[in-house]
């Protein structure tokens, strides 16, 4: 991408244009302002330099940061120990990760709870989404999308709890089915992966549905209609018009889905069964119950978060050579 | 289009200032009222009654900040973070993780010369073996709790309550829950050895057979069990919803569904059980290492004091005639006949590092079976 | 044309019921939470035997709730207003460039959403004091920016990638620098992203507990006040507390919303 023509006209004496806002029109031939853009401008690079000078810094200072003091924690024998006690670098932590089986069945069940939540979730708000996008008038779009915001502010503990006296023996669902005669004795709903993946659904489908509406709601609406005008079928119109061109809609959502049910703690902590221990329950382990074994945590966390960003990268990978596949 | 844009970004900007604008100037009073004259607490919610607050700030004019947390584990955490320059001056720990603490050097050894009411609380507490570590007071007691059994007495019955295996039994499979961590240690009494591993500190082969055959029993009978549980709230929950039937516990989310009116109760069950202390504790390099001295002494002036903190939390006071202060109700929900209290003992710490070195990874291995 | 009808009505029947049955789900635990916040006991849940409304009148009697609840919406919304700007300038970095480190520049991005909660909050409050931040607002505000930053991202970046280039170029031809490009063409394209973008951050900011904790001072946010009564059991209060929040939350919203509306009609004229 070059500038020149711009920059070109810029040194030429040409003012930026007028708009149908006078607003930017003044900003625009505003002294001071010219003089900053004529700095930005003056080359592609140092306009690249400008963009990502700030970026870069806090990417180095904020995010990576406090990272490489967990990092440097993963890596020694102990911590946090008494001032003055000399602490000795070692693999060990990571080492015993691999050298324990025990721990790679959480780990697994973690990335594939993970996937399968985020396809679930995928699944029930993709016509949700649709619904909202294509089916519904402009001016009642807002009002209907809103109406599914109010539930996502109430806190994950709160609305965690509020699952269990839904689906426990004597909760709404069990009191319900007796109530119409199906059950006799009530249904063990609880602290199964049904019940922890409809708390997890719960709260991840928000960070899908807002994804996928944006992408649905800015496809042409002509584009279906030339479609079906020329014969196509609903399910051939939404898998060759629809599905292609929501994919970028599709893969921000379920990176995001995914990131924050690897993370998630406390709802499969509160509504899974003994069966269902998640990574994060073995990492915080090391944090809470011990206290005093940071090391092993934190190298464990440094696992898990490679695992996760190898699987997020591949995903991207995936989605973009659909995308590629599609459009040619 | 763009109008509504406008409008959006607008609406957003507004939302801030208004926000920040009707808010901010109260924050930044009351961040900027620290100085002189305050004592930082680190407590359970409830564990500093209200009304004993307020008249301690009118009395003595020290300003009380209460922090409130919710485990052990992440005061720790915190406490170890923040050294060597802590902000708070006291902090509330279980006295069997005294010593986590005192290696880690977080807690001050507790001067009870300055305590001139040291003498309110019940010597079964002050005076124990777990409260003395390194020859010195690590902290004034306040509380305590209990490993107990606690049943639904429309469901199970009191003889069948007396003893862990009904716990475990195929009658009640899939209606019991216990925190695990916990229940290593009672499985490990129950099949007759020292929970607390001090008599093996000297064979740890011993003291590994021994985790390995309580690991073994936990896992075998994984089957019949509902839920692994952490918090005490959990276990309320799973009795209302009558997910469970009975289950392993601490005594003070018990009380507080007897309390309620709810058709519970629990026993000490007759292989024996343990129990713990809840200790006000000062922070090693405390800010206000004297307000702390006088705070501590003013909360152990009254048993009055000690049954309002029973009140709101269901753990037993260990203040002398703190129950004289409580309903039939309260005193029934944490009271235990003489015969079942013969059968308690205390959590130990000597044994820690052995033992949690062991039992942490038998626990991983019991939720990963 | 006829038969274009017929499909698109059965579609849609079929599209509305799998709207109102999602309805029903988020909406069904809702009602039973603000239910439960009338129910006259200690503890939540079936069957309920009598009917109170001092869990209500304790938690508006009670200043301190309603002073946690504020301190936890001006910290949402401080942290949001960081984060969204943030990472909507890294998107514009990220986005359809090709530069030496980009992958790089991505994981950075992504890290703090991928760290679990726990580390993540001891990593900040070691860091916070190697900078010298002092736990309380400041801290807590600091911490949400950055754990929120590569939401918004990831969201800016996907609406980025669909912005048509034709139209930057017309405006570059008309002679508009990069900047007033991206001000006039690409930032108003983008605005529905960046809504999305903050609801997320304050959503993640006011329900987030342990980096509050970690990182506060003796004021507690609402998660934090709602953790610790935890300890005493999931009583009514705290539903009713969550109730009086959520209801507060959407009057904010509501109040905002009209006052804008009413700001900009009286711009116009």
């Amino acid at each position: 991408m070059t500038y020149d023509a711009s920059v070109r006209k810029d040194r030429d004496g040409h003012t930026a244009p007028s708009g149908d806002r006078p607003f930017w029109g003044r900003v625009a031939n505003w002294g001071p302002y010219r003089a900053f853009s004529a700095i930005l401008t003056a080359s592609p690079r140092r306009q690249f330099i400008i963009l990502a000078a700030f970026p870069i810094l806090w990417l180095l200072t904020q995010h990576l940061g406090p990272m490489l003091q967990m990092l440097r924690v993963s890596l020694i024998d102990a911590y946090p120990v008494a001032p003055g006690t000399p602490q000795a670098f070692t693999f060990d932590n990571y080492m015993r990760f691999f050298g324990d089986r025990i721990f790679w069945q959480p780990f697994f069940r973690t990335l594939t709870f993970a996937a399968v939540f985020t396809f679930c979730t995928l699944i029930l708000t993709y016509p949700v989404a649709y619904f909202l996008a294509r089916h519904v008038s402009r001016k009642n779009q807002m009002l209907m999308l809103l109406l599914l915001l109010i539930p996502f502010w109430v806190g994950e503990i709160v609305r965690t709890y509020a699952i269990m006296i839904l689906l426990g023996n004597t909760g709404a669902v069990n009191l319900a089915l007796k109530w119409l005669g199906l059950i006799d004795r009530p249904i063990p709903f609880m602290y199964t992966s049904f019940s922890m993946g409809i708390g997890i659904v719960y709260l991840t489908a928000l960070y899908m549905l807002l994804p996928l509406y944006s992408a649905l709601e800015k496809l042409p609406q002509s584009m279906n209609e030339a479609a079906a005008d020329l014969g196509a079928g609903a399910w051939t119109r939404f898998r060759r018009i629809s599905l292609p061109l929501t994919i970028e809609g599709i893969s921000s959502g379920c990176i995001l889905v995914f990131l924050i049910s690897t993370g998630f703690y406390a709802t499969p902590v509160l509504l899974g069964g003994p069966s269902t221990t998640v990574f994060a329950e073995t990492i915080a382990g090391f944090f809470h119950v011990a206290g005093d074994e940071w090391p092993t945590g934190a190298a464990f966390a440094v696992i898990m978060f490679a695992a996760a960003l190898v699987i997020t990268g591949v995903f991207q990978k995936v989605m973009n050579m659909l995308r590629k596949g599609d459009t040619k | 289009m763009t109008k509504l844009l406008m409008n959006r970004r607008r609406f957003i900007g507004t939302t801030a200032l208004a926000g920040a604008a009707v808010a901010s100037p109260a924050y930044l009073r009351r961040a900027s009222a620290q100085g002189s004259g305050e004592v930082n607490i680190w407590t359970y919610n409830d564990f500093v009654p209200e009304s004993f607050k307020e008249q301690f700030e009118s009395e003595t004019g020290i300003k009380v900040n209460v922090r409130l947390v919710d485990d052990q584990g992440k005061q720790f955490n915190l406490l170890a973070a923040e050294q060597p320059n802590p902000t708070v001056d006291i902090m509330t720990v279980a006295g069997h993780r005294f010593l986590q603490f005192i290696d880690s050097e977080l807690l001050a050894p507790l001067d009870t010369s300055r305590l001139t009411n040291w003498g309110n609380i019940n010597p079964t507490f002050s005076e124990s073996d777990w409260s003395t570590i390194n020859g010195e007071k690590w902290g004034a007691p306040i509380l305590s709790g209990m490993e107990v059994l606690s049943y639904n007495t429309e469901l199970v019955s009191q003889e069948e309550a007396m003893t862990w295996n009904t716990l475990f039994s195929e009658k009640y499979s899939g209606q019991t829950a216990y925190i695990i961590q916990d229940m290593m240690s009672i499985v490990m009494l129950k099949l007759g050895y020292d929970g607390n591993m001090v008599e093996y500190m000297d064979d740890p082969e011993k003291a590994a057979a021994i985790v390995e055959e309580a690991k073994q029993f936990l896992i075998d009978h994984k089957p019949l069990v509902r839920k692994y549980y952490d918090s005490g709230a959990e276990f309320q929950q799973m009795m209302v919803n009558q997910d469970i039937a009975l289950g392993h516990s601490w005594n003070g989310p018990a009380a507080a569904l007897i309390n309620d009116g709810f058709p519970l109760a629990m026993t000490i069950p007759n292989e024996g059980s343990y129990g713990f202390v809840y200790t006000y504790n000062v922070a090693n390099n405390a800010p206000n290492v004297d307000n702390a001295y006088t705070f501590l002494d003013a909360i152990l002036a009254s048993p009055e004091i000690g049954a309002a903190m029973t009140k709101a939390s269901g753990f037993i006071s260990t203040y002398k005639d703190a129950s004289n202060y409580l309903t039939d109700l309260e005193k029934k929900s944490t009271s235990f006949p003489e015969e079942q209290l013969a059968n308690l003992q205390f959590f130990r710490a000597e044994a820690n590092e052995m033992k949690y070195g062991l039992v942490d990874p038998a626990v991983e291995a019991v939720k990963a079976a | 044309m006829n038969r274009r009808v017929e499909l698109n009505r059965g579609n849609r029947i079929f599209l509305a019921c799998v709207y109102w049955a999602f309805v029903l789900y988020v909406f069904v635990p809702l009602i039973l939470m603000i239910v439960m916040g009338f129910k006259d006991s200690k503890f939540i849940g079936f069957p309920i035997r009598s009917w109170t409304l001092d869990w209500y009148t304790g938690v508006f009697s009670d200043a301190e709730v309603l002073y946690t609840f504020g301190y936890s919406v001006v910290i949402a919304i401080l942290s949001t207003l960081i984060s969204v700007i943030v990472g909507t300038w890294i998107a514009v970095l990220l986005e359809g460039r090709k530069f030496w480190g980009r992958a790089v520049t991505f994981g950075l991005m992504v890290l703090p959403a991928l760290v679990p909660g726990i580390i993540s909050a001891i990593a900040f409050r070691i860091y916070a004091r190697m900078l010298g931040i002092e736990p309380g607002m400041g801290a807590i505000i600091w911490a949400h920016a950055v754990h929120n930053v590569p939401f918004v991202t990831l969201v800016v970046m996907a609406r980025l990638s669909t912005l048509p280039k034709s139209q930057i170029e017309a405006a570059r031809d008309l002679g508009a620098d990069p900047l007033m490009a991206f001000m006039r063409i690409t930032l108003p394209y983008l605005v529905p992203a960046i809504l999305g973008a903050s609801v997320f951050c304050l959503l993640l900011s006011f329900d987030d507990f342990v980096r509050s904790f970690f990182l506060g001072g003796y004021e507690p946010t609402l998660p934090v006040l709602i953790f610790a009564m935890l300890r005493s059991g999931m009583s009514p209060e705290i539903n009713a507390i969550a109730t009086v929040a959520l209801v507060l939350t959407a009057a904010i919203g509501i109040w905002a919303e009209r006052f804008t509306r009413r700001a900009n009609k009286e711009s116009q004229t």
